[in-house]
């Protein structure tokens, strides 16, 4: 007896956590709609298209080539983010740079999104720290799949 | 040949036996002890500039050259010690303080002795204060190639070369001391057909091929043994190319052709019609099947050499040997000259047997021979006396097979048309692409050297079998597999065939 | 005589037509009911011209989907039971509807006009009758699919829902014999009266433990969460397996008219129908002392929204019981139904027939 008791109790104290939720909720919801705005809400969801929770500082969006003060990319096409790449996303066509200083750049540099599994091991592996993952870019989608193979070397 | 004296001495507490009169880099090396070393190479005379390569030897009291160091009976080295390695690491750090950190950008990174050696025996910090000198950073040199001073670490591998096997001497070391570099003497660019193995030999990235630069990078690369099909002499080469993913468009499937040692043929170098051989592999080449001219790709090469049966088939027997012609090339293995004799001289009884191949060139330098072709000694031993075609013997067939696409060079395009317009009905198996193609009934592509397993054998007499490097291209045979359909065609095969 | 027929006619029309709103509606009650609970926000996005009104329009959204979905027949299947299983089951449950009083008489035209569609001498019977015919629904539509998980779902649930039939049975026995009629529009009249002077005569005062079995009984007939062993739609394969489009919405759309016929029957049985305490045909009387005075078409319309708030009360709870509570076991809801609630059930017929007898 003393255990349907307890199971009866536990029953209902479940309804009450849900209802007191329920109430508690609808009391913030009806207080907002009322154009009273109060510091907690009534549903932690984030709406996303309208409002963006701003994202992390190590969160790995689209990539982006950093460029050197002139404008062009400061990769030097060593394709050590193609060897390391573990989706093999990445293409580099190396090309002769004028500038001996320079000398090697990227003619094609190339992210295939649809294979890129988006790691952040090109990020790292880079040895001039010319590729980043730092765009904030994150509507990726596209309707064809050749927009998802991404030209880093020219904008 | 007598067999060579031999020396006993112990290598890291090691007993290692050494042909006398060879040093001591060399001993280790074939007991399997690696001494570091950037000027030493075994196809040139010592120098000893490097100093990499000190070791211990018992009894002296300062270390010693490995590589100046001639073995002798009861030699004690050591390569272990703290000495030797501190001597390494300082060695290093010397080299490496005018050497540029331009690994990512370099073509030697992955295959670098000194990346290598800093790996094994450097990881110092730098301690180079003062700004890197700056030198010039791409002179070309001659024949394609590039040098860095900067990079360069002044082994003199290269004006060593130049001067010791080709005799030509372009390149020389300049200045002195601190501002010694490797340069050409005023105007006169390197150019020898053997320049190609400045690249190979230079044990930094100081000497770059415009060909292979900025390509790819030498970790990608596979390498596979092969023999080089560009001249009778059969240099051991290794084919290094990319196999699958990513192939971009334009992308090479074969980047480059080094050399193999070979101590039999050519030593450790190779000419650069060998390197070029890179662009016979991948340029072109026949990469659809045609009939009558016209690019058939659902045309394969078994309903070709079925067809060729065939025809051949059709022809009463008595006339079958008069009416067939069958024109061979150099490039065939000698497994599939052997095939061809039994196939077309031994069950056909055929006499028209052409060689049909590129013209002979000059030979140039200790490997260069002037035969433009690999396997002319295999086509004598399979029992064939190689003749160049003959239009009017061609023309008088009434089935003409035609192995490679050389006949062209020997008879004008206009000719050929002419000799082969209503008499023949052609079939031609090429690995390239050329005039006859048109002219074919059926042209199927084949395999090139590379792609085929086989012998061949060299002007000097010498069989050397060889294995396939790449992978032949879906629908490529090797002409092998033609020849045993064919036979098979012709109610000739008694089996055993192995498919070469 | 045509004026009978046009007033009953008018009568069950709008009677189905506030069931299949107020069933349109749950469908979003439930969505955003089930979100508030969890902190949610819930469906909001569907809108006509940009109005989104806290997607008030989604259950229509969900209504073109259902009917633009693919109706797929199994070729397999017995097609005309298929056909009829849904249909069978909207009918049965709709049906009972018609049994509820919604209010008391209202006078128009001289004529009085009870706001019931048909006051059955033997409501309670044919309420509980057609909820039981419901089986035929699932057991048909597990059958017809021809799908080895489909029949046994609808084996499990044709179990659970004769089990359960039998305690929810026993606990209107009670209520019966407190209330002796079988029409449930005396048995609200009874509830008007007032217990001890001061409490309003409803039967949950009266019946509190045939109130209990009865409530839990009537939430395994719904086979809704915390009972859905028949449908079972996140681990178990249920009855509608083989069901999509149209006829998959008919049956979901009767599992929302069950709530409702539920939240009508114990509103109706246990919470007074459509009585408002202390209140008469003339106005409020107070056992307290003082009376409000209101007019009769005051009291019509606020007996008819006691009702409506009373059954929207109860469909409140369950989507809370819903989406509180996690899936009884096969063994447990057997348990529950035979061991506690049956013999619960009969308890209570004793208890209330001593108490009858003695006083």
């Amino acid at each position: 007896m003393g255990s349907a008791w307890t199971v009866i109790k536990e029953i209902l104290r479940g309804s009450a956590i849900t209802a007191r939720h329920f109430f508690v909720n609808m009391t913030f919801h009806t207080l907002r709609l009322f154009g009273l705005r109060t510091a907690r809400r009534g549903a932690v969801t984030v709406q996303y298209p309208e409002e963006a929770k701003p994202l992390g500082p190590r969160h790995r969006s689209l990539h982006r080539l950093r460029p050197r003060p002139d404008g062009r990319p400061s990769c030097v096409a060593c394709m050590l983010c193609v060897t390391v790449c573990p989706s093999e996303c990445l293409t580099v066509e190396a090309a002769e740079d004028p500038d001996p200083e320079v000398q090697k750049v990227p003619a094609r540099f190339v992210v295939d999104l649809n294979r890129c599994c988006f790691c952040g091991l090109c990020v790292e592996a880079c040895p001039v720290d010319a590729i980043r993952m730092d765009t904030g870019e994150i509507r990726l989608a596209a309707l064809d799949r050749k927009a998802l193979e991404v030209r880093l070397d020219k904008p | 040949m007598s067999a060579p004296k031999t020396v006993r001495l112990t290598i890291d507490g090691r007993a290692v036996e050494a042909d006398a009169g060879t040093n001591v880099l060399r001993a280790a090396e074939k007991a399997g002890i690696a001494i570091p070393h950037f000027c030493f190479h075994p196809g040139l005379d010592v120098e000893g500039s490097c100093r990499m390569c000190l070791v211990e030897i018992e009894g002296l009291p300062k270390l010693e050259l490995a590589c100046s160091t001639v073995v002798r009976e009861g030699l004690a080295v050591r390569t272990t010690t703290e000495r030797v390695r501190r001597a390494r690491r300082d060695v290093l750090e010397f080299l490496l303080a005018e050497h540029p950190l331009d690994c990512p950008i370099c073509d030697k990174a992955g295959e670098c002795r000194l990346q290598d050696y800093y790996d094994l025996h450097g990881r110092h910090p730098g301690r180079m204060l003062e700004p890197r000198e700056s030198r010039a950073k791409k002179v070309p040199i001659g024949r394609g190639l590039i040098l860095d001073r900067e990079r360069c670490v002044l082994c003199t591998r290269c004006v060593r070369f130049l001067r010791q096997v080709t005799g030509t001497g372009e390149l020389g070391v300049f200045e002195r001391a601190l501002r010694s570099e490797i340069g050409i003497f005023d105007g006169t660019p390197v150019d020898n057909r053997y320049a190609g193995n400045l690249v190979d030999i230079c044990p930094v990235g100081a000497i770059t091929s415009e060909d292979f630069r900025f390509r790819t990078r030498a970790w990608f690369l596979t390498r596979r043994p092969s023999i080089c099909p560009h001249c009778s002499r059969g240099c051991a080469v290794s084919v290094e190319s990319r196999a699958g993913y990513p192939l971009a468009e334009g992308e090479r499937r074969v980047y480059r052709i080094a050399a193999r040692e070979n101590p039999a043929v050519n030593g450790f170098w190779m000419c650069d019609l060998g390197r070029e051989g890179r662009r016979d592999i991948e340029a072109g080449r026949l990469s659809v099947p045609l009939r009558q001219g016209r690019p058939d790709p659902g045309l394969s090469w078994t309903e070709a050499a079925g067809e060729a049966a065939a025809a051949i088939g059709r022809i009463p027997a008595g006339e079958r040997g008069e009416k067939t012609a069958v024109v061979l090339n150099g490039r065939l293995t000698c497994e599939e000259l052997a095939r061809a004799r039994a196939s077309f001289v031994d069950g056909l009884g055929c006499r028209n047997i052409f060689f049909a191949d590129s013209r002979p060139g000059r030979a140039d330098g200790p490997l260069l021979t002037a035969e433009r072709t690999p396997n002319l000694r295999g086509a004598v031993a399979a029992g064939f006396s190689p003749r160049l075609p003959d239009l009017g013997e061609l023309a008088a067939a009434r089935v003409l097979l035609v192995f490679g696409s050389r006949l062209a060079e020997h008879h004008g395009g206009p000719e050929l048309a002419r000799a082969l317009s209503g008499g023949p009905r052609t079939f031609l198996f090429a690995a390239h692409a050329g005039p006859l193609d048109g002219l074919a009934e059926m042209a199927v592509p084949v395999a090139v050297p590379a792609e085929k397993s086989g012998t061949y054998i060299n002007i000097d007499g010498l069989a050397q079998a060889f294995d396939r490097s790449l992978e032949p291209a879906p629908g490529g045979p090797a002409e092998g597999a033609v020849l045993e359909a064919l036979a098979r065609g012709l109610g000739l095969d008694r089996g055993g065939g192995d498919g070469r | 005589m045509a004026a009978d027929v046009l007033i009953v006619l008018a009568k069950a029309v709008l009677a189905m037509t506030w069931t299949l709103l107020l069933a349109l509606f749950l469908t979003w009650v439930e969505r955003k009911e089930s979100a508030v609970m969890q902190d949610r926000i819930g469906a909001n996005r569907a809108s006509i011209f940009g109005l989104r009104l806290f997607g008030l329009f989604q259950p229509f959204a969900d209504a073109i989907k259902m009917f633009f979905k693919e109706d797929f027949v199994p070729s397999f299947a017995r097609k005309p039971l298929h056909w009829l299983a849904p249909a069978v089951s909207f009918f049965c449950v709709s049906v009972t509807m018609i049994a509820v009083p919604f209010g008391d008489a209202i006078r128009l035209f001289g004529r009085r006009i009870p706001l019931q569609v048909a006051d059955l001498d033997a409501a309670v019977l044919f309420v509980l009758a057609m909820l039981g015919l419901g089986v035929y629904g699932i057991l048909t539509g597990g059958w017809a699919s021809a799908n080895r998980f489909g029949l046994i779902g609808s084996l499990r649930g044709a179990a659970q829902l004769i089990s359960y039939e039998v305690a929810l049975g026993l606990s209107l026995v009670g209520l019966i014999m407190v209330f002796p009629s079988l029409r449930l529009s005396r048995i609200v009249e009874y509830q008007g009266g007032l217990l001890f002077g001061v409490l309003p005569k409803w039967g949950i005062f009266l019946q509190p433990l045939g109130f209990a079995v009865f409530f839990l009984a009537g939430l395994a007939e719904t086979k809704r969460v915390p009972f859905d062993l028949p449908e079972g739609e996140s681990e178990i394969i249920g009855f509608y397996t083989e069901y999509s489009g149209l006829k998959f919405g008919l049956f979901m759309f009767t599992d929302f008219l069950e709530v409702i016929v539920f939240a009508a029957l114990a509103a109706t049985l246990f919470f007074g129908g459509w009585q408002v305490p202390w209140l008469g045909d003339g106005g409020f009387v107070f056992p307290w002392g003082g009376r409000i005075a209101a007019a009769p078409w005051a009291v019509t319309v606020l007996r008819v929204l006691s009702f409506n708030l009373k059954v929207l009360f109860f469909c409140w709870l369950q989507i809370l019981v819903r989406w509180t509570y996690p899936r009884l076991r096969y063994d447990q809801v057997m348990d529950l139904g035979w061991k506690v609630l049956v013999p619960a059930g009969a308890f209570n017929i004793l208890a209330t027939g001593l108490v009858l007898a003695v006083r």
